[in-house]
């Protein structure tokens, strides 16, 4: 190769670096930018939201006197008990439905018995029918049960989860079966195998599966709407598209609102980062 | 394995098979009961809370209430026939269709073309890619409560049109624009998390490939297309499904923002279901209009998952 081409090679290489950066960045602030004018707008009072969009200008997406006086609004507001009542569904979702959903897993991965065909199955068909489209009969047969407008109601269609179950059963799969045997020449039963061999090796996809169900229960919205409306039991993206709804709508508060209800799932999954990039190739390469 | 499998085996299996295991050990439970045991929380809460409201949806679908003899009366498909003859239905029929064409392949192509861009040695890439994922951790119901801000008249949307010379834009008060306006606050908060399963694929094909390109004097574009793509088929088929799926049951955006307008422009199906129950109070109806909906999700993943089957064998 001749040293011109090489320079020139490596000038177009050095063109295309600087573009691709460019062009990356732009894209990245692009989608960044919806999130952070919510953010700006969430420090100044409400009735500047739409003071500094005609023309656009530094000010639009930068406040030099920031202030959290909407976010105090929030904690007192009907939003404010809508988030905790959010974050406590969630919470015991996860809690109780990692429990649920790594028994069954184990259960389909390390325990041979006839059925399990016919059991994983089941899985799979109820994991195809989209829990949404399902709510409305749903909400019919809850209101017969009189669990409308109870957290047993709005957390109970989050426990069993088809997707936790299969992400859960395939890291299962993967432990070594002399470990089970090993376990059982030490004595273990079925459940000492599975509290103190299989739970312990299994911490990162648990942690993935948690996510998972965090993160249907954080997002829903037909379900809490069809199931959970009263004052007591309202989530947060109810209350806010109620906000939302209002004819005097106090925009300041809004935006923080949804900062709270954006910024709670987001710190979690920055924290369990790995996990969760690990559980959404699971899924999806299987 | 558990003693009482060992049981089962023919003694000749090993030398020493433990028939003779001492009498005075309770027998453990066999391990079906064990598996059930295991398994009982989740089958019983998949089964009442996924099947059993599906199949309620399905024999209710085939009833009527009766003003004249109270209660209900069994009319076979007459629902169906109904919807099908409705104008409203079939209209929200026609947009979930035109919705999910254009809706599935622009965030995928979108999403693939960003995985690439994000793969490829450039300065902060990975801070850049982060932000295109950051909206993901948005609720739906969230992202379209900022929206509608932005879609506002006076709103953001209309001042960056102001600052590219464009004229001001009605977005969602316009039958024209309003679906296209839902599909980007979706595809805003959908697209780095697909991009997501297709970075990991990107990462998994070899390097040795795109060098062995490289020295055939394969383009830039070329290499994007016969060796980047054909080998994230798999996650691209996966991402096809499960986006497929999830756009078919879009609900926030269009109850927070449109309400199925204007003119029953933005009317989709999750939405002609609950209006269906609730503000017409037609239940019977709705159920036939679940079942619909779930068969056409199937069929759907169905027909993908065939397609991308005999596409892999080809």
């Amino acid at each position: 190769m001749s040293s011109v081409t090489r320079t020139s090679i490596s000038k177009r290489r050095t063109l295309g670096y600087i573009g691709l950066s460019a062009l990356g960045a732009c894209i990245g602030l692009l989608f960044l930018l919806p999130l952070w004018w919510t953010f700006v707008n969430s420090l100044r009072a409400g009735g500047d939201t739409f003071r500094f969009l005609d023309p656009l200008q530094w000010e639009t997406f930068f406040t030099l006197t920031p202030s959290l006086d909407n976010y105090a609004a929030l904690l007192s507001s009907d939003l404010g008990l809508a988030t905790w009542n959010s974050i406590f569904v969630s919470t015991v979702t996860v809690i109780i439905g990692l429990a649920i959903c790594s028994m069954a897993a184990f259960a389909l991965a390390a325990i041979p018995f006839k059925g399990s065909g016919v059991v994983f199955i089941v899985v799979v068909v109820s994991f195809l029918i989209p829990f949404d489209a399902i709510a409305i009969p749903l909400a019919d047969l809850f209101r017969d049960w009189n669990l409308q407008n109870t957290y047993t109601g709005l957390i109970l269609p989050g426990l069993g989860n088809g997707m936790a179950i299969f992400l859960l059963r395939t890291f299962f799969l993967a432990i070594p079966q002399d470990l089970v045997e090993a376990g059982r020449l030490d004595g273990l039963g079925w459940w000492g195998i599975f509290r103190r061999i299989y739970l312990p090796l299994s911490v990162p996809s648990l942690i993935g599966a948690g996510l998972t169900l965090f993160l249907f229960q954080w997002q829903s919205y037909v379900w809490p709407l069809l199931n959970g409306t009263d004052a007591q039991h309202i989530l947060g993206p109810i209350a806010l598209s109620n906000l939302q709804g209002q004819f005097n709508v106090d925009y300041g508060v809004m935006f923080a609102g949804s900062i709270v209800l954006t910024v709670i799932p987001l710190a979690i999954i920055i924290g369990f980062q790995r996990y969760f990039i690990q559980s959404v190739t699971t899924t999806g390469l299987k | 394995m558990s003693p009482s499998q060992l049981r089962d085996r023919p003694p000749t299996a090993e030398g020493q098979a433990p028939t003779g295991r001492p009498a005075r050990r309770r027998r453990p439970p066999s391990t079906i009961v064990v598996a059930f045991a295991f398994l009982a929380p989740a089958l019983i809460s998949l089964v009442v809370l996924r099947i059993a409201p599906a199949a309620v949806a399905l024999s209710e679908s085939l009833f009527r209430e009766s003003f004249l003899r109270g209660g209900t009366v069994f009319v076979g498909l007459e629902n169906y026939a109904d919807l099908f003859g409705n104008a409203d239905f079939n209209n929200a029929l026609l947009v979930t269709l035109v919705f999910s064409a254009i809706v599935n392949p622009l965030q995928i192509g979108v999403s693939f073309l960003l995985a690439v861009l994000y793969t490829r040695r450039a300065a902060g890439s990975k801070i850049w890619r982060s932000l295109v994922v950051l909206p993901i951790a948005v609720p739906p119901a969230v992202s379209a409560v900022v929206w509608s801000v932005i879609y506002r008249p006076d709103g953001l949307g209309n001042s960056f049109l102001a600052l590219l010379g464009l004229p001001e834009q009605p977005f969602l008060s316009s039958p024209q624009q309003s679906l296209a306006s839902i599909m980007v606050l979706l595809s805003w908060i959908g697209v780095g998390y697909w991009m997501l399963f297709l970075i990991a694929g990107i990462n998994d094909v070899p390097t040795e490939l795109y060098e062995a390109a490289s020295i055939d004097g394969a383009s830039a574009w070329r290499k994007l297309w016969s060796v980047t793509f054909p080998l994230v088929r798999r996650p691209l088929a996966f991402v096809l499904v499960a986006d497929t799926v999830s756009n078919f049951l879009i609900f926030a955006p269009v109850q927070i923002l449109t309400k199925g307008g204007p003119s029953g422009s933005t009317n989709l199906l999750m939405y002609d279901i609950y209006t269906r129950a609730y503000t017409l109070g037609d239940l019977n109806k709705a159920q036939a209009e679940v079942i619909i909906l779930v068969l056409l999700t199937l069929v759907v993943v169905a027909v993908q998952f065939r397609l991308l089957r005999s596409s892999d064998n080809a």
